[in-house]
């Protein structure tokens, strides 16, 4: 086992080593850095984001965002999804509303919440337009897959439905909250820039990508598109984590 | 004293299971009900813990009475520990030092070192021992068994039925132990119900007087009644 963990580990090594090349590669036959400037001149853009002044605001900002609409997606997905998934004509009202939120373009959301809304509020609206089918979704799914034969047990036993949310269908929809607040998350972030590039509040990751394109600085719009790759990852991993410490009977 | 029900009827859609039926369960004893898969045997102990209702039939002597189960599977919550899962049935408010009661039962199934884990981390034997332990910690008159050792290997229902034995010694409920397995029935039970197909009708009862905890499957009694039982069953 510590074997394969340790070869699997060089192959991703590998993996990156070889997108960089490529990188390196169609750079030097491009030679320009308007088209695709090399790893190293984006590597040193992204050291001077790191240290421009407003860099904490600017990506504090964003992170804001995300997490306001998480928490609107999550706190709503988990209380109608458990309200669905046990009360079939609910879910019957419901499905056809996540359908749509969930099947209409990204752009047209921002378009219309552009003429709605203040310019803050966009990307936080799209993020939770984006997360919260995914998380109602996978809630639903959860209840669904709650094991009847438990609930029966329960019920034989005496144990009252408020006992039986609490200690039986919460615990069994764990992992499903998870899962769906894994995948909300990771498309989240993609909305969350789009919806600052289009709305352009005074800080966002997404603002200063505008900005950094208009001006042709292909370098810093690469830079930032990694520091936005890098706090997916470490909010992919942050959940992977509380997952871990919280199911534990696993 | 006995469980009487008289003049069940059931029928799921137009399968007929119970036409007319009537039983008498003696109380503080096992009563084993044998027959055929799927003659109506799970559908009659649902009845009677109330989880299915006949379509008419009176049930005398179920009033007031509290029934545990016990189930093919050992229906464990996976994300509580053997103590919480037994602490789960337990009324905090009806119940004295519960976890007192949790002791006492897991020390009779033997299973007191394994308190604080997870199902996950038992056996198929050891998890079904700890349902045998939350069936009698739960303060019921009667204990309903739905082929609970179905799943398990010859040696494991061996031990199971001794931990079940050794308990009901100490506590002597009222218990329905249905299965389709003759041995089982003979080695576990007072009385002994055969049912036809469905729709049901007991075939013949018997009784057994020798203390379980003698009996031997070998000896000539019980090849006797083994033989007996086969030959009506089929």
């Amino acid at each position: 086992m510590r074997f394969s963990i340790t070869k699997n580990r060089i192959i991703t090594i590998i993996s990156i080593i070889f997108l960089l090349l490529c990188w390196k590669i169609i750079s030097v036959f491009y030679h320009s850095e308007f088209i695709l400037p090399s790893p190293e001149s984006t590597f040193l853009a992204i050291i001077k984001l790191l240290t421009t002044k407003n860099f904490i605001f600017i990506v504090g900002a964003t992170i804001s965002r995300g997490i306001i609409g998480f928490i609107f997606s999550f706190i709503l997905g988990v209380l109608l999804g458990i309200f669905a998934g046990i009360n079939t004509s609910f879910h019957s009202f419901l499905k056809p509303i996540l359908v749509v939120i969930r099947s209409t373009p990204v752009i047209s959301l921002i378009l219309l919440a552009l003429i709605w809304f203040k310019v803050d509020m966009v990307p936080v609206f799209i993020a939770f337009l984006t997360m919260f089918p995914f998380i109602c979704t996978n809630v639903i799914d959860g209840i669904r897959n709650v094991d009847r034969d438990l609930i029966e047990m329960s019920r034989i036993y005496k144990i009252g439905q408020t006992r039986i949310v609490k200690e039986v269908y919460l615990p069994a929809i764990t992992p499903f909250i998870f899962s769906g607040a894994s995948s909300a998350m990771g498309i989240g972030w993609r909305a969350i820039i789009i919806g600052e590039v289009l709305s352009q509040p005074q800080f966002g990751i997404g603002t200063l990508m505008q900005t950094a394109q208009t001006y042709l600085l292909v370098n810093e719009v690469i830079a930032w598109t990694f520091i936005a790759v890098v706090i997916s990852y470490i909010f992919e991993i942050a959940i992977r984590k509380i997952e871990h410490i919280v199911v534990i009977w696993k | 004293m006995s469980l009487k029900i008289n003049n069940l009827y059931k029928s799921f859609q137009d399968h007929t299971i119970f036409n007319d039926f009537s039983i008498e369960i003696p109380e503080n004893t096992i009563s084993c009900i044998l027959g055929p898969s799927g003659c109506g045997k799970t559908t009659l102990l649902n009845m009677m813990s109330n989880m299915i209702v006949p379509d008419s039939g009176i049930f005398e002597g179920f009033n007031e009475k509290i029934i545990s189960y016990i189930f093919q599977e050992p229906r464990l919550l996976p994300w509580k520990t053997v103590r919480e899962n037994i602490a789960f049935i337990l009324d905090k408010n009806t119940i004295e030092e519960p976890e007192k009661v949790i002791d006492k039962y897991l020390q009779l199934v033997e299973l007191e070192d394994f308190a604080n884990y997870y199902p996950a981390k038992l056996s198929g034997g050891m998890k079904q021992r700890v349902a045998i332990a939350r069936a009698f910690a739960y303060p019921s008159n009667i204990i309903l068994m739905d082929e609970p050792l179905k799943t398990l290997d010859f040696k494991l229902k061996q031990n199971l039925m001794k931990s079940f034995r050794s308990i009901w010694q100490f506590d002597k409920r009222t218990v329905v132990f249905v299965t389709h397995d003759v041995d089982e029935a003979l080695l576990f039970g007072n009385d002994i119900f055969v049912f036809s197909k469905a729709p049901v009708q007991i075939i013949e009862k018997f009784n057994i007087i020798t203390s379980s905890s003698d009996r031997l499957l070998e000896s000539t009694e019980m090849v006797d009644l083994k033989k007996k039982i086969l030959k009506i069953m089929h």
